[in-house]
């Protein structure tokens, strides 16, 4: 089945990525595909690409886990709206607000909410991880 | 087409939830599908009449509701039992219905996608 995922969650705000990375993890493995990973509300922050992960914690690298997922195909777009006016920000968005640098990390894209509709629209199932 | 249920269950201020949900339900919209809202917890407050967000720098949440209809959501439901808890005075402007937690139940069953964004 053709699955569209959401995430809503901040990294170490809650446990939202790590489940949402372990069902991506288990949907792939399953014979399933993802149409795309949307990153809405504090969720944005998944994509901000100066997180420094504690060094002593196990598996908790999930900006690296993201991307892991992304190497596989899998697109992961970060709602524009919600990412800008959070400071989560690719070139093309420094630029056009004169910002110091970018803070977006690599695999990740800054899309519209409409990729959300149209990623559901064409999912038979959709699944989100709230905050 | 797929029918689409938003619950807004945050307060219209405390945090941009209830913002960022209702235009993720303008967009579905605008994708030409059947959209709904449902209001409930302190989301309720949403629709409370005299608001004025200017005071604060922000968007009146009752004006954005306002602006729904233009998009063709016309489908506003709010908890019944939150609005007499909160004794929430609706905007009148604003056409919300009250319904209980067996019709919440039978909309949410009714929806083929239902984004909550819930804590």
């Amino acid at each position: 089945m053709k699955y569209a995922l959401a995430v809503h969650g901040a990294p170490y705000a809650s446990e939202a990525a790590a489940h949402a990375l372990s069902f991506a993890d288990a949907l792939l493995a399953g014979g399933h595909s993802i149409e795309r990973v949307f990153f809405f509300h504090d969720g944005v922050y998944q994509g901000l690409g100066a997180q420094v992960p504690p060094q002593d914690s196990f598996n908790v690298d999930t900006v690296k886990r993201w991307q892991h997922l992304a190497a596989q195909g899998v697109e992961l777009g970060i709602c524009i709206a919600s990412g800008i006016k959070r400071g989560v920000v690719n070139e093309a968005e420094q630029t056009r607000y004169e910002l110091q640098h970018p803070t977006l990390a690599p695999g990740f894209e800054l899309v519209g909410l409409g990729q959300l509709i149209a990623a559901i629209n064409n999912a038979d199932r959709y699944v989100e991880f709230p905050a | 087409m797929k029918r689409y249920l938003f619950i807004i269950s945050r307060s219209p201020y405390g945090s941009s939830h209830a913002l960022e949900q209702l235009e993720a339900a303008m967009v579905a919209a605008v994708f030409d599908a059947k959209v709904a809202v449902l209001f409930r917890d302190e989301g309720a407050w949403c629709i409370q009449q005299h608001q004025a967000g200017a005071a604060i720098g922000q968007k009146t949440m009752t004006n954005v509701l306002a602006a729904l209809s233009a998009y063709d959501v016309e489908e506003l439901y709010v908890c019944a039992d939150f609005l007499n808890t909160y004794q929430i005075q609706t905007e009148p402007t604003l056409n919300v219905m009250p319904i209980r937690l067996p019709e919440q139940r039978a909309l949410i069953s009714a929806s083929d996608v239902v984004i909550t964004a819930q804590p």
